[in-house]
């Protein structure tokens, strides 16, 4: 194990995880009011193709966040309306905005493709010298940074606020927030838009920052993975910031371990990171079941 | 009318309207051709070279008409889109992409008017053709550029899919290296599909990270894979088309590109003339399929020749797999005296001594 591997499987973690970080936090909260969502993958596309698209007019990645954010919002509030509103069944609704997403983020990223943008730029801690491995093992750029303190954010409103203590009420027992004078629709349309915009925000990081490019379905099923990684979570923030490190660490890992010429079948070295998923949710996840949401996938409809 | 009643005539209204498409009625192109993409053309990549080659074709026939399907998955899914192509009109489709190869074959056995050209795979019919770069051995000069090119005497090559072909052309690269620089290695990391980006730049940055100041890549699109070298200051050799060079102003070394046009132009006028042969085309450099790309700023003049006379060397016939050849694990695989010749492309799961990877 030489440092240069260390080094690298550090930096190539932090930097995947990032984008499933974001994204399992979405889906935390959407989760937490009651609601799952299995179209983050369309979400992170849309979201993906909207930031390059608006990088790609204006010049500005800044701007292109912002895009992407307020796109994965939108998007998810479709979505909202038919789940909280129509009743629509979740898995279904959820399923279908996965394959919404990817249509319609290859219509918005279609003129794009090829287009050579200013992405994120890398910020290091100043006063460490540019080529060592501190340099290295410190520069990230903006999303990477805030992607902390949003985890804690995220945390402290889900358990300390009284919003989030409505919210999770909403999510265990929506007649009970009936009862008790919440309004369990507009609470869910509220935690359904912050997840669209974690989830935009998500998609924008891999094509603004790790690719500087955009592709269809470019995520390539990592949406999926945050939704393994919510029940990795237990819901939790905190925990997710461990499950995205695990699962970002595992493919950097095998990618470094190739480089490094390990003597290992690379379809198995391929395989790695999905395996782990699995093994994950096989060992915790169904004894974690009992940590959700007691009303997830149900909406409240109503007294009469 | 129940609400469902009406939505359904609805949804049967919009499909009336988009199915009476447009009319026909315009003067008779002398052929129509079909080509479907497995990704987008704009990926300064295979998919680019491919409908360069396709708009060579176009322009040298007048008249000729074009339908073309991007992002078509190498499932069941391309059959569907080259039937509708079939419908159209067309009488010759191009399949570009590798895994089109069932779905493309399926079709010309049900369409036995109809010619089909595949590219990468193998497959024959009496109307079904197969065509490629033999890129195994033009990989050979990009190797002579790398090996003189590279301080830290390590290369790096990202590898989509290991299939013997992608070996191959890692094992040429390492071969060419070695015969200017005995002390030059290649390491490979394979990243399982031919178009992931967000796993390309990670492999890019795993290489680099290991100490290679080289990097090239068997992938689709060469671009993220460029554009991480160029960000951290490392050269790279680009692959499949050779347009890349605008995403590494610095960093640019040469490159490998395909130019399909004349074969395309050819097989066109075939079908127009009715002398349709299929046949299974492998051409090098210096045969018409292949070509190098310019070389960037930083090659000095000594390094261009080298590479310019290996690449003429190898289309005047070189054949660099010509034993005694020993594998990275000390066997060896060819024997003195023998050669393995275009036929046993497809045949390489074994990495040349040099190289630093698992080939299967």
């Amino acid at each position: 194990m030489n440092s240069a591997l260390i080094a690298g499987v550090v930096t190539s973690s932090i930097m995947s995880g990032t984008s499933l970080l974001y994204a399992t936090l979405g889906e935390i909260i959407g989760e937490r009011a009651g609601i799952v969502n299995l179209g983050i993958e369309g979400l992170m596309l849309i979201g993906a193709s909207s930031g390059f698209a608006a990088a790609a007019l204006t010049g500005s990645p800044y701007l292109g966040i912002a895009a992407a954010a307020l796109a994965g919002a939108a998007v998810n509030l479709v979505f909202a309306y038919l789940v909280v509103t129509r009743h629509a069944n979740q898995l279904a609704a959820g399923l279908s905005l996965m394959f919404f997403g990817v249509g319609l983020s290859a219509l918005i990223g279609g003129p794009f493709v090829g287009a050579l943008i200013t992405g994120l730029p890398r910020l290091s801690i100043p006063g460490l010298d540019p080529g060592g491995i501190g340099a290295r093992l410190a520069s990230y750029d903006l999303l990477v940074y805030l992607v902390l303190p949003t985890s804690l954010l995220i945390w402290w409103l889900i358990f300390r606020t009284r919003w989030g203590l409505g919210l999770r009420t909403v999510g265990e027992s929506p007649s009970v927030a009936f009862a008790a004078g919440l309004r369990p629709h507009v609470l869910q349309y509220q935690a359904l838009a912050w997840a669209g915009v974690l989830a935009g925000i998500a998609g924008a990081h891999i094509s603004l920052a790790l690719t500087l490019s955009w592709a269809e379905g470019m995520t390539a099923g990592r949406g999926f993975i945050a939704i393994a990684l919510v029940i990795f979570a237990k819901w939790n923030p905190l925990w997710a910031i461990a499950g995205a490190l695990l699962f970002g660490g595992a493919e950097a890992l095998q990618l470094q371990l190739q480089a490094a010429g390990a003597d290992v079948s690379p379809f198995i070295m391929t395989m790695t990171p999905y395996l782990l998923t699995l093994l994950v949710l096989v060992l915790w996840g169904w004894r974690r079941q009992s940590a959700a949401p007691a009303a997830l996938g149900r909406t409240f409809v109503g007294v009469e | 009318m129940t609400r469902t009643g009406m939505m359904m005539a609805g949804v049967w209204a919009l499909f009336a309207v988009l199915a009476a498409g447009p009319a026909a009625a315009q003067d008779k192109p002398p052929l129509i051709v079909g080509a479907i993409y497995v990704g987008s053309v704009n990926d300064y990549g295979y998919n680019r070279s491919m409908k360069d080659g396709l708009e060579e074709m176009k322009k040298a026939i007048p008249g000729l008409k074009l339908i073309e399907a991007e992002n078509v998955p190498e499932t069941a899914e391309s059959e569907r889109v080259m039937e509708g192509m079939i419908q159209q009109g067309a009488k010759l489709i191009f399949a570009t992409s590798f895994g089109h190869q069932q779905f493309a074959f399926n079709l010309a056995k049900t369409h036995p008017d109809v010619y089909f050209e595949h590219a990468g795979g193998w497959m024959q019919a009496p109307n079904f053709g197969n065509f490629f770069g033999a890129t195994q051995a033009a990989w050979y000069p990009m190797g002579v550029a790398a090996g003189k090119m590279t301080k830290s005497n390590t290369l790096g090559f990202v590898v989509g899919v290991p299939i013997g072909y992608a070996i191959g052309n890692v094992n040429a690269f390492e071969m060419g290296a070695r015969s200017v620089n005995p002390k030059a290695q290649t390491r490979v990391v394979v990243t399982g599909g031919w178009s992931d980006k967000a796993k390309e730049a990670a492999a890019a940055n795993a290489l680099i990270d290991q100490g290679a100041d080289v990097v090239t890549m068997h992938v689709d699109s060469p671009a993220t894979i460029i554009q991480v070298a160029e960000s951290r200051g490392q050269d790279s050799i680009g692959f499949q088309s050779v347009a890349a060079e605008q995403l590494a102003p610095k960093g640019w070394l040469t490159g490998l590109g395909f130019t399909w046009g004349p074969f395309m132009t050819e097989t066109a006028q075939s079908v127009i003339a009715g002398t349709f042969k299929p046949a299974m085309v492998r051409e090098g450099l210096g045969q018409g399929m292949m070509a190098v790309a310019p070389f960037g700023p930083a090659v000095p003049p000594d390094v261009r020749t080298l590479v310019t006379a290996a690449a003429d060397k190898v289309g005047q016939g070189f054949n660099p797999f010509t034993g005694p050849i020993t594998d990275n694990t000390g066997v060896v695989r060819i024997p003195a005296g023998e050669s393995w010749g275009g036929d046993k492309m497809g045949n390489f799961d074994w990495y040349v001594e040099g190289v630093i990877g698992k080939a299967k």
